[in-house]
């Protein structure tokens, strides 16, 4: 992450979603802190694009923020956005708080792959336990950025990190697995590299009511691509590995790394290893959700049935 | 129903703290099961959900203090009631509050330590925990009541408390307090709402967050925001903030602020009670369950003509300096029993006093001062 960030006071936003972006709104032009090639510019933007299209009310949709360096899309969402920077790994259990303190909200939260599923695990599976109406985004680059590049828990078998300087040799955790566990009523998968089936998901999340975890595989050029070589993961097809530090070819890594879930169907074990499958796991729309739950509690507790 | 009806009710410590809180306006508990605590989750779980409120069994301690902000956050009055190990695990999510200044209560009913400790037993030893629970500088209050009806009473205060002043509140009970059963009185539902400070959005700053009152310029804290409302700034970044609610890369002015804010008003915040002190020669200064051995024994030693004195701290974080300082300044003696071996407030007592007066201090752990424990204290020192 850079400093202050890169302005650009000449040139026009060619974009029409960046003036509704928080810097955009307040400096009438594109700012953010993100390295170049970062993937979460692009979550930024998308979330930005749909927040205006479909029109949400600020007040319904809060946005609850993990500790990572997506924490700096602070700058690049939707200024109209009520957002609260909460603890690292404690974002879903602050969003539980504030959905049931007001159920009509739904708190949208952003988490990341060491924030979620490293030192917020528990909550992040008593939230999807629960069914509480959130939509839970695992932005999972492999790696915690934040801190400049050590091994998450994420992190793929053999990469390489300031923490794993050898290789990486623990299993990974799989946050689509671990949600279908703990009882999520949406799950899906997908990566930046794939802006429109984000989009869809992202509109499925928002209609449905219950929890709803997609996990976002995104690039860090900085410290995820400049370390790694673009065959891990795929190692024993004998493919030569390039360093990958470009978004260019982190894009195209991630894209070749990741099995339709359909596809995956007739893959082994060994086949699927250290690879991404993306795609829907779980839509069950009519699963009892928490708040509704409560609010029959509340009946009964006054002395109705 | 919200309120009990008015009356008298042999009640439980942590029970009377409860009904305080739903008196106070309490709409959201989130916690987790703790013995010396436990009785508070088990009583709101049965009463919240009745006045419309929730109550919410988290994962561990640290859901339960994040989802106590969350709910604080977009309005509600909430708390949350642990002890020791709790505690300890929550101090992050304190530290995180008090700087974005988000409105909590906290009870903690203390038991014995370091570790598991005896798990049943009063001692005073996270005193110093809720003094500088969390990293980083700010200020907390701590209220110390001494039974069953100042659970209710104080919890009310413990609630204004935290609306106003917008930082971390905390209710010293222990294990032996918690589980006391007295007769509480309930005041009139009346005359408990006239009490009650109330979360609200003020009329006049909709949209206007700012801690700087614009004719003075000077620091004010505004009524806390409550988001998914319009009274709600851009974003809660727990970073240091300037006068206007920004993040500032100058920390100073900020925790300045943070200090400030407490320590200018401890004439309103610490609360200090007296007993039999216009002639006293001999000072015991007590809080919580202490105070009460301590009148006793105050009163049998009076009866041989010995003249002692009690200044009691209702508050003992922030720390009533000047009021102590004034008190002591005569006497030949200060005596501090404390249900912990260190003396945490003997050792202000001392600051205070640069010393210059004689400090004895009356240890006792995981058990209550016998009022013969102090007397014979009081007549040693008479001598
Ligand atoms: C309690 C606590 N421990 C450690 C940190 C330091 N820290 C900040 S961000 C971070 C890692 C974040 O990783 P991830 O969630 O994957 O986000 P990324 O930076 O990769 O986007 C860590 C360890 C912290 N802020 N708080
Ligand atoms: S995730 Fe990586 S690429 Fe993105 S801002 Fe952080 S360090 Fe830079
Ligand atoms: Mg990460």
């Amino acid at each position: 992450m850079s400093g202050i960030g890169p302005m650009y006071p000449n040139e026009k936003p060619e974009n029409p979603y960046v003036l509704v972006s928080y810097a955009g709104h307040l400096l009438g032009n594109y700012s953010s802190r993100l390295c170049a090639g970062c993937g979460y510019g692009i979550i930024g933007h998308i979330f930005t694009r749909l927040f205006e299209d479909e029109k949400l009310d600020p007040k319904l949709y809060p946005l609850v923020l993990g500790i990572g360096c997506y924490s700096q899309m602070l700058l690049t969402v939707h200024y109209a956005t009520q957002k609260v920077l909460s603890l690292h790994g404690r974002a879903p259990a602050l969003a539980t708080g504030m959905k049931m303190a007001n159920p009509q909200m739904k708190p949208i939260i952003f988490t990341g792959d060491g924030d979620c599923l490293g030192i917020g695990g528990n909550h992040f599976i008593h939230t999807c336990r629960r069914n509480l109406d959130c939509i839970i985004l695992i932005f999972n680059n492999s790696i915690y950025a934040m801190t400049g590049g050590q091994g998450a828990p994420t992190t793929l078998f053999g990469a390489k990190s300031t923490t794993t300087p050898y290789k990486m040799f623990e299993n990974r955790s799989d946050g689509v697995k671990l949600a279908l566990a703990a009882g999520a009523t949406y799950v899906a998968r997908t990566t930046v590299a794939h802006p429109r089936t984000f989009m869809k998901y992202f509109r499925k999340a928002l209609k449905h009511k219950g929890t709803s975890v997609i996990e976002l595989i995104t690039p860090c050029v900085t410290y995820f691509g400049r370390k790694n070589l673009n065959n891990l993961g795929a190692e024993y097809l004998g493919l030569k590995g390039e360093k990958m530090d470009t978004a260019g070819k982190m894009i195209d890594w991630i894209k070749r790394n990741s099995i339709r879930v359909n596809q995956a169907k007739f893959m082994n074990e060994e086949e699927l290893f250290n690879k991404y499958i993306i795609g829907e796991f779980r839509y069950a729309p009519d699963q009892p959700e928490y708040s509704d739950e409560y609010a029959k509690i509340q009946k009964i507790a006054r002395g109705g049935i | 129903m919200r309120f009990m009806p008015e009356g008298k009710y042999l009640m439980m410590g942590n029970i009377a703290m409860s009904e305080g809180a739903l008196a106070a306006g309490l709409n959201f508990f989130g916690g987790y099961p703790i013995t010396p605590s436990t009785e508070v989750i088990e009583h709101l779980a049965a009463r919240l959900p009745q006045v419309g409120g929730v109550c919410m069994q988290m994962e561990d301690e640290l859901a339960s203090i994040n989802a106590v902000i969350g709910a604080s956050l977009v309005g509600a009055k909430a708390m949350t009631a642990t002890s020791g190990p709790g505690i300890a695990l929550m101090t992050e999510t304190i530290s995180m509050a008090a700087n974005l200044e988000i409105p909590f209560v906290f009870c903690d009913v203390q038991r014995n330590g370091p570790g598991t400790g005896y798990v049943t037993e009063p001692h005073h030893n996270d005193i110093g925990l809720m003094r500088f629970a969390g990293n980083g500088e700010f200020q907390v209050i701590t209220l110390a009541p001494m039974s069953c009806q100042e659970l209710y009473d104080l919890t009310i205060v413990a609630f204004n408390f935290a609306e106003t002043y917008r930082c971390p509140v905390f209710i010293m009970s222990d294990a032996y307090l918690g589980h006391l059963h007295e007769v509480v009185k309930i005041p009139s539902k009346e005359k408990v709402e006239k009490m009650v400070i109330k979360r609200e959005i003020p009329e006049d700053i909709i949209g206007k967050f700012s801690y700087k009152d614009e004719s003075t310029g000077k620091y004010i804290i505004p009524k806390p925001p409550i988001m998914g409302t319009d009274y709600c700034p851009p974003m809660f970044l727990s970073q240091p903030h300037s006068l206007e609610g920004m993040p500032t890369p100058k920390p100073q002015i900020f925790t300045e602020m943070m200090i400030k804010k407490i320590t200018s008003n401890i004439d309103k915040i610490a609360l200090t009670d007296t007993y039999k002190l216009d002639d006293a020669e001999i000072i015991i200064i007590a809080y919580g369950l202490p105070v009460r051995a301590s009148y006793r024994a105050v009163d049998l030693a009076r009866k041989e003509g010995i003249k002692v004195g009690i200044l009691r701290l209702i508050t003992i974080w922030p720390f009533p300096d000047e009021k102590v300082k004034e008190t002591v300044k005569d006497a030949k003696v200060v005596i501090v029993p404390e249900l912990n071996y260190t003396g945490v407030i003997a050792e202000q007592v001392e600051r205070v006093t640069n010393l210059n007066t004689p400090v004895i201090r009356i240890p006792n752990v995981c058990e209550i001062h016998h009022p013969h424990d102090i007397l014979k204290v009081i007549k040693e020192v008479d001598k």
